[in-house]
């Protein structure tokens, strides 16, 4: 009996389009506006935001074998082990930076509904993501001649790791992007419902503020 | 499987008191405090230790950034749908 009249009371609450009718022909006075409860986010973007935590603790399980090696050696790159060719490097993290800016630059631009500059600065990110793993891979190869490989020495385990694990991410990134583009063009997202454009910019942007790391723990220390 | 218990601690604490030092499993409890390779033990168990928080902190910051998003989406549909009370109101002001 009181599920019933409860269930009632639930049927009879004015909506709020009735709630806001004006009355002009007397009658009580409308009721106070009613608050959409609307959550405060997505459950893919609060997905993603934990998927995020995960792989940034997993990152931090690798800097803290790093470290453990680096800050145990005196001397750093052990002998007979080619150094890393910094200058290039630091070229490479400009251009993934770069990335970043077009990245939220696109976010920008489907908040204004400009579905052309969306699209074109998806495009520009893609390209610079992928000019960052093509420069990344001509380092490796020359790495490689010069004899720096997984098993020469823990420093080439290390650096394999740490940077292949990135470059991975990195890969990643850049296949979500792709599939993110294409649907751009498709049309499919708008200001309002733009959560697959969201999450994957929360990604790219997490492993482009990953490289800096990276880069100053690996190349440069 | 509770009348095991007090058989499997005593079990345990035997193990525990009877095995030799060399297999202790503590990473750290070798060297010098002022060998390197302890320091670079050290340095990790800061790092990582720090992390968890620094991770945490990224993640209720990003909550209360959406929270604060969501509040100023809804006052400004609010602001934009207030001219029906004013409506109702001008029936009472007698113009």
């Amino acid at each position: 009996m009181a599920q019933s009249s409860t269930a009632r009371k639930l049927d009879d609450a004015p909506t709020i389009h009735e709630a806001r009718k004006p009355a002009f022909g007397g009658g009580d006075p409308p009721q106070p506006p009613v608050r959409p409860n609307a959550p405060i986010a997505s459950n893919v973007w609060l997905a993603v935001l934990m998927f995020l935590g995960a792989e940034a603790m997993f990152f931090a399980g690798l800097i803290g074998a790093f470290l453990v090696f680096r800050v145990g050696s005196q001397v750093w790159p052990p002998p007979f082990q080619p150094r890393l060719p910094t200058a290039l490097t630091a070229v490479n993290t400009i251009i993934l930076l770069a990335s970043a800016v077009t990245m939220r630059l696109g976010l920008r631009a489907n908040q204004r509904g400009e579905r052309d500059r969306l699209i074109q600065r998806l495009s520009w990110t893609a390209v610079l993501g992928a000019i960052f793993l093509l420069i990344q891979g001509y380092e490796w190869l020359q790495l490689l001649h010069f004899g720096l490989t997984v098993s020469s020495s823990v420093y080439g385990s290390l650096f394999y790791t740490i940077i292949g694990f990135h470059a991975a991410h990195v890969l990643g990134a850049l296949i979500w992007l792709v599939i993110v583009w294409s649907k751009a063009r498709q049309g499919r997202y708008t200001q309002q419902h733009y959560v697959g454009l969201q999450t994957c910019a929360m990604y790219w942007v997490f492993v482009v503020a990953l490289w800096p790391l990276l880069y100053g723990l690996v190349y440069l220390y | 499987m509770i009348k095991k218990i007090p058989v499997t601690l005593i079990a345990m604490g035997f193990t525990l008191l009877t095995k030799p030092a060399v297999t202790w499993a503590c990473s750290v409890c070798f060297g010098d405090a002022d060998d390197s390779i302890t320091a670079g033990f050290n340095a990790s168990v800061l790092f990582l230790m720090a992390t968890p928080y620094t991770v945490m902190g990224f993640i209720a910051g990003g909550l209360i950034w959406a929270y604060r998003r969501t509040k100023r989406q809804r006052e400004r549909m609010e602001s934009a749908q207030s001219i029906a009370p004013l409506a109702w109101n001008q029936e009472d002001s007698g113009r």
